[in-house]
């Protein structure tokens, strides 16, 4: 079975999670210390990956380290559709937006583990590059809805709107409203209503969509 | 400030069954659309615990407190409280309600009582609405073609063709929002690229 070295509160652990509940695919999730502990920081978590970050996945003698690989392995595996359109341009496209949601790690990202677990670092900085981020990906979706388009790239969702959207849901926590965002914010919503959608601390499934609770 | 109507949103960004932040002269706002399309703009309060109401949701014909699941119907009133299920919330327990009227395409608020209707946007279609961190004298020096103080209008070059748009003013809390409108003959996409070009001239223009 395939092992996570999982954190509850990262958006980036978030991520592979969802992509597998997503395609239906067990992992065994092995929670890390990392707050306070740092125990993503420790020689012996050096030893399965040396740059002392996380998720990692481990399946058999395979160990990855770049949370966007494990959402290509994941669709691979068990969703081949969630990797995109099959076209040059599409597979282009899915790539560049996996790379995009790197910079929403490094900027929402970060303004999120400043003001959550008190993480040293420029906050107005991480603040303005995660609104320069977000102003990217809305006038993406804006003009994707132009043309109908519901989704990042192709008539789905694919692995590029599972990669972009954990930082995008929680920009909040760091302090970043997404009041400005309206295609970003229907888009999110969009993701909180897909079949099997599981959540985290900080993004809930649309309340609406559960039958309002009985009163025994 | 003498109250007048002030656009907050558009229509196309507010599908039935969802709630988003408004902002009307100050006053942050809750503006909603229920299942069968009812719009309505209400103090982004939870008169509970003060939780804004624009981070809950909306269930049928109400919309719900996110903290403690208080329910609020036509008006504002509350309706039901899940603590105290068995109980008939008094009347007392209402959010403040604003006038809320949909019109062109476009969101417009004004206080209760506010009398008369919007302005007309006419000739124009919805583009998308943009936040600037600059305030909207850097957008007038930046295309002397806009013409206006509350609604800009103008006729401007997209793709090389001129093209009516129309910039409708916000001025929130956090800064400068337009809702921008163009020609209906415009190409949105090149419509928007030019909202985003004269975004980023003006901001640098303040940052020189």
């Amino acid at each position: 079975m395939i092992q996570l070295y999982d954190y509850v509160l990262s958006a980036s652990c978030y991520k592979v999670r969802l992509m597998a509940a997503l395609v239906g695919v067990k992992m065994d999730l092995e929670a890390v210390d990392f707050h306070p502990g740092r125990a993503h920081k420790s020689v012996e978590f050096a030893q399965l990956n040396p740059a002392g970050t996380l998720p990692v996945m481990v399946d058999g003698d395979m160990i990855l380290t770049e949370s966007t690989a494990m959402l290509v392995y994941l669709a691979k595996r068990a969703g081949p559709q969630w990797l995109g359109p099959d076209d040059a341009k599409s597979a282009a496209q899915v790539q560049q937006w996996l790379a995009f949601s790197g910079r929403l790690a490094a900027s929402l990202g970060m303004a999120r583990l400043h003001d959550m677990l008190l993480y040293k670092g420029d906050i107005d900085a991480w603040r303005a590059q995660g609104h320069a981020a977000l102003r990217e990906l809305e006038a993406a979706l804006t003009e994707r809805r132009f043309a109908g388009g519901e989704w990042l790239v192709g008539d789905t969702p694919s692995i590029a709107d599972i990669a972009c959207f954990p930082n995008a849901a929680l920009s909040q926590d760091g302090g970043v409203s997404l009041d400005a965002y309206p295609s970003v914010r229907l888009w999110t919503r969009r993701i909180r209503a897909l079949d099997r959608f599981i959540e985290m601390p900080g993004i809930h499934r649309l309340h609406e969509l559960s039958p309002t609770p009985k009163v025994a | 400030m003498t109250p007048r109507w002030t656009a907050t949103g558009l229509s196309q960004d507010l599908p039935k069954g969802v709630v988003m932040a408004g902002h009307w002269q100050g006053h942050d706002l809750a503006v909603w659309r229920s299942a069968t399309g009812r719009l309505q703009a209400w103090n982004d309060r939870c008169p509970h615990r003060g939780m804004r109401l624009s981070h809950g949701f909306v269930r049928g014909e109400t919309l719900a407190c996110i903290y403690h699941g208080w329910v609020y119907g036509a008006e504002g009133g509350c309706k039901h409280i899940p603590a105290h299920p068995a109980l008939t919330p008094p009347a007392t327990i209402t959010v403040t309600a604003f006038a809320c009227v949909e019109q062109d395409g476009v969101i417009w608020v004004a206080p209760a009582d506010m009398a008369g209707s919007p302005p007309a946007v006419s000739g124009v279609q919805p583009l998308r609405s943009v936040s600037l961190t600059c305030d909207l004298a850097a957008v007038l020096a930046v295309e002397p073609a806009l013409l206006g103080q509350d609604i800009l209008r103008g006729t401007v070059q997209i793709d090389g063709q001129g093209h009516d748009v129309c910039l409708l003013v916000q001025n929130n809390p956090a800064g400068l929002t337009l809702h921008a409108l163009c020609g209906v003959r415009a190409n949105k996409v090149a419509a928007s690229h030019w909202v985003e070009n004269l975004r980023r001239r003006a901001e640098m223009k303040v940052a020189a």
